[in-house]
């Protein structure tokens, strides 16, 4: 160990405290002395030495202050600013998660309509695992494509077919895990960008309705906003609900990519008296949606209640689920097959996509990632030969228009993303959205907080936002050949051998 | 601390403590006669009785608005303390100085009061006495 310095943190801290009613008594004296100015020094250390031995001796909560005292405060300081220090200082442009830095300046250039051009070259590590689109030798042109229109409901001539213009959705988030600004900002910029906004499973979606966006209701398993006191479906509800212009489809949610296997959770810190209401919740506790719908207990009951809602709200009626098991999605497939019921779409919802509030064990370790996910499930459908009775909508920190493309290839006719929405409107990844002090005012009811949100002004920024996404994703169709996103497939993907894609390379069509 | 009675008993703690504190700015602010002299004896007129008198007004104005009563508690009680020491060393107890020196134990005490009851609010100190600490 020679030549190495090694700071003894037990011997300074013993300093330390030897230190403090020193000084303490230096500055007495000082003040005696010199000048009676010394005297605030010595109020200040008295303070640090009464603190210094309630640490010591007063307390036993904290093992650490116990041993070192007021120097052990120092590790938990700068352990409480750590993320923030890392995020500002240390870490590179590709090393944060979920998003690193150069994911979400792409979004935020997008959203303020600057030219995201850079320059000299890529940062992501190519030989290793990341999947590359193919371009063709002879690009077309932009007026060569053909109109990115998706119909929901077509396949089964649903009398409110519902067409989108632009394949892009501003994926589930409910009032709740939202503030009221934050669902004005996305329903308005929905409203200007003309794309589809998901409600969450909020309960009537009051706000949406005032803003007049187009809306996919989100019915989740507690149903708020559409249940009977005991959490069964209202069919009433559902109808008046779904006879309102502005809601154009309804989304039965099984589950969710971050809790796949858990109901939704609404932390008490964000409950008002007004999502009580809403929700037909109490105040005071946590609300946690039940891990499945009470309807649905097997695939029989659970394709029966699909037609159900079908049948109650004639929209295009779909289902939001992450994948677990491909055996389990080969029986529900073989269960609409054998009812001739399918849903309109299924939305697959990667195990890395985002949530206002979940168990860490659930956001790390069940359900799987997006690509593997939505791969399986267009393969399973293609393989009973129902691909064309539904769409797939893809969600799973699709942001930018790279991953956008890679799911377009793998099968999805369009994407939804939470968090993209959210970057856009000025998120800066603080990961707060479950206490209620979310720094921006996104994911919180504090009315000083929200104040940050300027709601036009961010409205033109999901603008934008889309705009500048349907930009690239024309561009990248036409670096392929292909006249649309449904003209795409697994062909059109490079997948290099440590993809977790690669065992699906001559594994289908 | 969830008893009704103490929150009560922290507001007339601290209103004591700002009624004695905010009756001396007039004096210093002014620069009375007992106020000159009491701190040219401790060698800091005029700066320190301007300086010390704005520190007290501060302290006043933090004990009355609700989120930072706890900072001017702690503000207060620091004051209060320097002028403890002020009388044990140079100012002495004699004549109107004892009463000086017992208004001073008194703000002190109601300070410290208000601590106490709202001790969990105390930046560094709150963390450390919650029974069930949020880190290991
Ligand atoms: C704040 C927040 C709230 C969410 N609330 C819901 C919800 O109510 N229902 C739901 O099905 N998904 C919810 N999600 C998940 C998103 O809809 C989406 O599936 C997931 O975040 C993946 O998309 P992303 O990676 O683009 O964010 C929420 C996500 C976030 C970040």
């Amino acid at each position: 160990m020679t030549g190495k310095l090694v700071v003894n943190l037990h011997k300074l801290a013993r300093f330390t405290n030897l230190a403090l009613p020193f000084l303490a008594g230096l500055f007495f004296l000082a003040g005696l002395r010199i000048s009676f100015y010394f005297h605030f020094l010595t109020v200040s250390f008295l303070f640090l030495n009464f603190l210094n031995a309630f640490y010591l001796f007063g307390q036993r909560g904290h093992s650490l202050l116990r041993n070192f005292g007021i120097l052990g405060q120092g590790r938990y300081i700068l352990e409480s600013i750590g993320p923030e220090l890392r995020q500002y200082l240390y870490l590179n442009d590709t090393e944060e998660r979920p998003f690193n830095r150069n994911e979400r300046s792409e979004v935020y250039r997008k959203a303020q309509n600057i030219n995201s051009a850079s320059s000299f070259g890529s940062q992501k590590d190519f030989d290793a695992t990341e999947v590359k689109v193919r371009h063709a030798m002879f690009p077309i042109r932009k007026s060569q494509l053909k109109p990115s229109d998706v119909t929901f409901g077509e396949e089964r001539g649903c009398p409110n077919a519902y067409t989108m213009k632009r394949p892009f959705i501003i994926s589930a988030m409910s009032f709740g895990s939202l503030g009221e600004s934050a669902v004005r900002c996305f329903a308005r910029g929905a409203k200007q960008a003309g794309i589809l906004m998901n409600t969450g499973e909020g309960g009537y979606p009051k706000y949406h309705l005032e803003e007049g966006c187009d809306l996919i209701f989100q019915m989740g398993t507690a149903k708020f906003g559409v249940r009977h006191p005991d959490g069964s479906l209202d069919d009433d509800k559902l109808k008046a609900l779904a006879a309102k212009d502005s809601i154009k489809m309804i989304e039965i949610k099984f589950s969710q990519g971050a809790k796949p296997g858990k109901g939704g959770l609404l932390p008490k810190e964000k409950i008002t008296d007004e999502i009580a209401a809403l929700r037909g919740v109490t105040k005071g506790e946590d609300v946690i949606s039940p891990p499945s719908h009470r309807e649905c207990t097997d695939l029989e009951s659970a394709v029966r209640f699909i037609r159900h809602v079908q049948r109650i709200s004639e929209l295009p009626v779909g289902i939001k689920m992450a994948m677990g098991n491909a055996v389990e999605f080969h029986g529900l497939v073989d269960e609409m097959k054998r009812q001739d019921v399918f849903p309109d779409w299924i939305t697959i919802d990667g195990s890395e996509g985002g949530t206002g509030a979940a168990p860490k064990a659930f956001m790390d370790r069940v359900g799987l990632p997006l690509f593997p996910a939505l791969k399986r499930a267009d393969d399973i459908l293609t393989e009973h030969e129902v691909r064309n009775r539904l769409k797939i909508i893809a969600s799973g920190k699709l942001v930018g228009p790279g991953r956008q493309m890679i799911a377009f290839c793998l099968g999805a006719d369009a994407i939804a993303s939470a968090r993209g929405h959210m970057l856009a409107i000025g998120c800066i990844q603080a990961m707060q959205c479950g206490n209620n002090t979310c720094p921006i005012g996104i994911t919180t009811h504090d009315p000083d907080l929200q104040r940050g949100l300027e709601v036009d002004l961010k409205a033109q920024r999901i603008a934008n936002y889309v705009q500048n996404l349907e930009h690239d994703l024309e561009e990248l169709l036409c670096a392929t050949g292909c006249r649309s996103v449904q003209e795409l497939s697994f062909e059109h993907l490079y997948v290099p051998k440590d993809s977790t894609l690669n065992t699906f390379i001559g594994s289908s069509h | 601390m969830k008893t009704r009675i103490s929150p009560i008993l922290s507001w007339i703690a601290q209103i004591i403590a700002v009624i004695i504190m905010g009756q001396t700015l007039f004096f210093k602010f002014s620069g009375a006669p007992e106020s000159v002299d009491l701190f040219t004896e401790i060698g800091m007129e005029p700066e320190g009785r301007i300086l010390i008198g704005i520190l007290e007004l501060i302290a006043c104005i933090l004990l009355l608005i609700p989120s930072s009563i706890t900072y001017g508690a702690m503000l207060g009680s620091g004051l209060m303390a320097g002028a403890i020491i002020g009388h044990f060393t140079t100012l002495g107890w004699e004549g109107d100085r004892l009463e000086l020196g017992i208004l001073a134990i008194v703000t002190l005490a109601a300070c410290s009061l208000v601590l106490f009851i709202r001790r969990y609010t105390i930046p560094f100190l709150g963390s450390a006495l919650q029974d069930s600490p949020s880190e290991p």
